[in-house]
Formats: structure tokens, C-alpha cells, sequence
């Protein structure tokens, strides 16, 4: 099997915005919409009663997470939300009426009416570049080089990034290695209500903010 | 989320005209209104065939609805096919009307039945663990409460308006009176469900979305029934449904069709406030984006 995914080292993300400004001029993303949105989480206190400087913060990405078990694909009524074998989850515009209730059943609201279409749209994974074996645009155009594309299904250390090589080659301490060590505490996922999001986000020496 | 009006009439209609076609079946199954049987069902037709018209203004291309049929899990295929199963049970108890002049026991039972096994499949298609609020039982219970509150209301007008049963006694009265002391149960049972699911939404302390700098924050209790902005729909549903029971326990001993007109009137009105209350409160577990 395999799960295509990306990672997202939330302590490498300047919120710099490339990968939604790169997703919107790669797959021609409608004004007003995004299929990647960067999320500023926090100031928060780093503990109960903090006050300035004692705050934190990181930047969170948020797109289709390419669920292992997608709510949407079970509620639409054509298919036209469904399961590709490489784990990411389409739309066929050509069977899409329209009935929004994948949007309803997203729970991180991710899909959108595209109201010129009357299709919904959302994230796929830049599936185009991928059959090129070219990396996702948002991932590609990583300003932090926080982001890494793989299988989840062969672990995360094997993702690749825009440094052209494997996430796994470049964990170490010291300059000489741009990803710091993480344990398996320190890898999130969004809030799971039974979807078993496949995205996986890296956080470390801060509270990672809501539910997993 | 924003208001759906198609699907707001939609599921609204829809339990009006099954609480119709079973309250029918029901007092075909008493040998109660006779006279009432086909006009009753002809309007039970007209609510169903409205509440059709009212969700194709939802569908965005509607030219494809027949694709609809395709997924087995999704809610709108077991909607559609249980729609399609009531609508043949009208024809055959039709022709059992036109026949024998009422329905044979079994097609009365397979329409009490199969209409409120279509409200329940038709609420349980919003039952997403994505929205708190809506992902519990009593949401398609709550629409099971609206079809007892209009429909045995709405037949026993018909039945009065024909000069059928006005019998304080009769199986139909006590349906209306029943019907409504469920509905306004269940109206309330829901709005308190929804205000306990207000737990259920993830919680990020401060955020900031640099696409929408004017944004206020993320807060699970603007998704309340209770908060500012839905509590006079939320409200408006319990006092329309008390009301309607109120009036069906008031003027128990004295039905006539100005009565279950005012009980039906009350009891759709409640519907239609809860299902605004129910999409304004319908806000995703993940609220942020």
C-alpha cells in the first residue's frame, strides 16, 4: 500500500506563505480560495499564567490531509470524491453534482465551492507533478524547508524535500544537518474524528495547540 | 456554516409528508377517516414532490443526480433509494384506496413504516463526526419529533375539513397529542445536545489567519444554541413546539380544523427554526479554517 503525505517541520515554517502563494499559481486556485492555508498558532503562554516574553507560537500549514479513512469519500453519493491507490483522495469533476456534503463532512474545511465550476475543489496532492516524480508546488517552494513528501507507509524518514535528498539523511545535531532530532512525541496530526489524517507535523520544546 | 435553504425546506417537507402518509396509514389501520384517505394522500404527493424541487436547488448540477445512486454509504444514495421505496408504496396503497377503497394491513404498515425509516435515513445523512453538533442520534430523532408534530395534525385537519372523525377520543386525536408531546421532547432534547457539543471543538488558544487579518477569533461558543445570533432560532423552535402541544392538550376535548391547523402550523414553524439553528450551530470540529 502506499500513502502519499507530506510532512511539515513547524519549527524550520517562517510563515513566509510560499507554499499557498505556490499552490494557487500551480493549480490556477480561484481569488478568495486556498487549497493550503498557513495558520499563525499563538502567542499562547508557555505555561498556565505566562504573560510576555513567556509566549509561544508556530506557523501551521492546513490543506487536505489526504485521509486514510476520508469521511468525504464515504458521504458523496457519486464517487466523485474517491481514493486513488497511492493513498490521496480526488475529486472527478465530471461526476461532482454539486451536493457540497463532502464539505460538510471535512472537518478541517478544506473544500470549497468553485462557484464558476460548480464543482468542489480542494488539494490533490499537485497529483499532476507527481506522476513526474516532481514534488508537490507547496513542497517544492518550501522558503523554510520545512516540507517533505513521501509514503507514510515507509516511514517519514524517508520523505523528500527541496534539498533533494531524504528527510532521514539530514536529522542530526549541529550545522551541518538542517533538521534537528525529533521523537516520536514530538509528530502531530490535526484533530482525528475516525478520518486518520495522513499528514504529519513536526513540533519540538513547544505545546502542540488542540486535539490530535 | 452558512444557511441551506434547499436543505432546510427539503428535510422539513420531507418529514411533513411522511408524518402525513403515516399519520394516514395509521387511521387506516383504525378504520378512522375514511373520507380523508385520498386528499390526504394526494398532499402527503405534493409536500414530497416540494420537498424534491427545493433540494434540486441545492444540487449544483443537478443534470447528474442519477450518478446519486452510485455509493451505497453515502447519505443522499440511501435518501434517494428510500425515497424511491415510499414512493412506491404510495402508488401501491393508491391503487389499494381506488380498489377496495382503503389499504390492505400490510400497505398500511409498509407506510407507516417506510416513512419513518426515510426521516431517519434522511437525518442520519447529517450525522458527520466533522460537526459536533450535529453528530448524534437525536438530530434524525429530532426530525422523527417534527413528522409526529405535522402529520397526524395535518390529517386530522384534512379528516375535519371532510367531515370525518372529531372524536376527542379517536385514535387520530391522541396521535396529534402524542405526536406533539414527542416533537416538543424532542426539539429540546436537541438544542440541549448541541449545546453540550460545544466541548467537542478543538481548541488552539490564540490564532491568526494572514489571508483574513480582520478576522475575530475562532470560538466554539458562537456555535452554541444559545449564542447571540442562533438562540432566537434555537429558542423559537422550543416555544413553537410547546406551543403546538399546548394547543393540542388545550383543545383536546373540542378538536375541530382551526385547531390542528394552528398545531401543524406550530409544529413546521418549529421545524424550520431548529434546522436554521441546526446549520448555525453546524460549525466543524476543526473551526479554524
Amino acid at each position: 500500500m502506499t500513502q502519499y503525505a507530506i510532512v511539515t517541520d513547524l519549527n524550520k515554517c517562517v510563515g513566509c506563505l510560499a507554499c499557498s502563494v505556490a499552490c494557487k499559481a500551480m493549480n490556477g486556485v480561484p481569488i478568495g480560495n486556498f487549497w493550503n492555508k498557513t495558520l499563525r498558532i499563538g502567542p499562547n503562554p508557555k505555561y498556565e499564567g505566562a504573560q510576555f516574553p513567556d509566549v509561544e507560537m508556530y506557523f501551521l500549514t492546513v490543506q487536505c490531509q489526504h485521509c486514510e479513512d476520508p469521511e468525504c469519500v464515504k458521504v458523496c453519493p457519486t464517487q466523485a470524491s474517491h481514493k486513488l491507490d497511492d493513498g490521496t483522495v480526488q475529486i472527478d469533476k465530471s461526476k461532482c453534482i454539486g451536493c457540497q456534503f463532502c464539505v460538510m463532512s471535512c472537518p478541517y474545511g478544506v473544500r470549497y465551492l468553485n462557484e464558476d465550476e460548480r464543482v468542489v475543489e480542494k488539494c490533490t496532492l499537485c497529483e499532476q507533478r507527481v506522476a513526474q516524480d516532481e514534488l508537490p508546488a507547496c513542497v517544492a517552494q518550501c522558503g523554510g524547508f520545512a516540507r517533505w513528501f513521501g509514503d507514510l507507509d515507509e516511514g517519514i524518514e524517508t520523505f523528500r524535500g527541496p534539498y533533494g535528498k531524504q528527510l532521514g539523511e539530514l536529522v542530526g545535531d549541529g550545522c551541518d544537518y538542517p533538521v534537528k532530532p525529533f521523537s516520536d512525541s514530538d509528530v502531530h496530526t490535526l484533530p482525528n474524528v475516525g478520518n486518520n489524517p495522513s499528514f504529519r507535523y513536526i513540533l519540538r520544546d513547544r505545546t502542540w495547540q488542540g486535539e490530535e | 456554516m452558512e444557511l441551506q435553504w434547499p436543505l432546510i425546506l427539503f428535510t422539513t417537507l420531507l418529514a411533513w409528508s411522511c408524518g402525513l402518509f403515516g399519520a394516514q396509514a395509521a387511521a387506516a389501520l383504525k378504520g378512522e377517516a375514511e373520507k380523508a384517505q385520498v386528499p390526504a394522500l394526494a398532499c402527503s404527493v405534493i409536500l414530497l414532490a416540494a420537498s424534491g424541487i427545493a433540494v434540486f436547488f441545492h444540487l449544483q448540477h443537478w443534470e447528474r443526480i442519477f450518478n446519486g445512486f452510485g455509493h451505497i454509504t453515502s447519505g443522499i444514495t440511501q435518501e434517494l433509494i428510500f425515497i424511491v421505496a415510499l414512493v412506491v408504496v404510495m402508488v401501491v396503497y393508491f391503487a389499494d384506496l381506488r380498489r377496495n377503497g382503503a389499504p390492505g394491513k400490510a400497505v398500511a404498515w409498509c407506510a407507516v413504516v417506510f416513512s419513518a425509516v426515510l426521516v431517519l435515513v434522511a437525518g442520519h445523512s447529517y450525522m458527520m463526526p466533522s460537526r459536533p453538533a450535529w453528530d448524534t442520534f437525536l438530530g434524525p430523532l429530532s426530525l422523527l419529533g417534527a413528522a409526529l408534530g405535522a402529520g397526524p395534525a395535518t390529517f386530522e385537519l384534512i379528516a375535519s375539513l371532510k367531515g370525518g372523525t372529531a372524536d376527542p377520543d379517536g385514535a387520530g386525536d391522541r396521535l396529534v397529542l402524542w405526536g406533539s408531546v414527542a416533537n416538543a421532547a424532542l426539539v429540546a432534547v436537541y438544542v440541549a445536545a448541541m449545546a453540550a457539543a460545544g466541548s467537542a471543538f478543538t481548541s488552539v488558544g490564540y490564532s491568526f489567519d494572514p489571508t483574513h487579518p480582520t478576522e475575530a477569533l475562532a470560538s466554539a461558543a458562537a456555535y452554541g444554541p444559545f449564542a447571540s445570533g442562533t438562540a432566537p432560532f434555537s429558542v423559537g423552535a422550543i416555544v413553537c413546539a410547546v406551543a403546538a402541544l399546548a394547543v393540542a392538550a388545550a383543545f383536546r376535548k373540542k378538536p375541530r380544523a382551526a385547531v390542528f391547523a394552528v398545531v401543524a402550523a406550530l409544529a413546521v414553524a418549529s421545524a424550520l427554526l431548529l434546522r436554521v439553528a441546526f446549520y448555525l450551530c453546524g460549525g466543524d470540529v476543526f473551526m479554524l479554517y
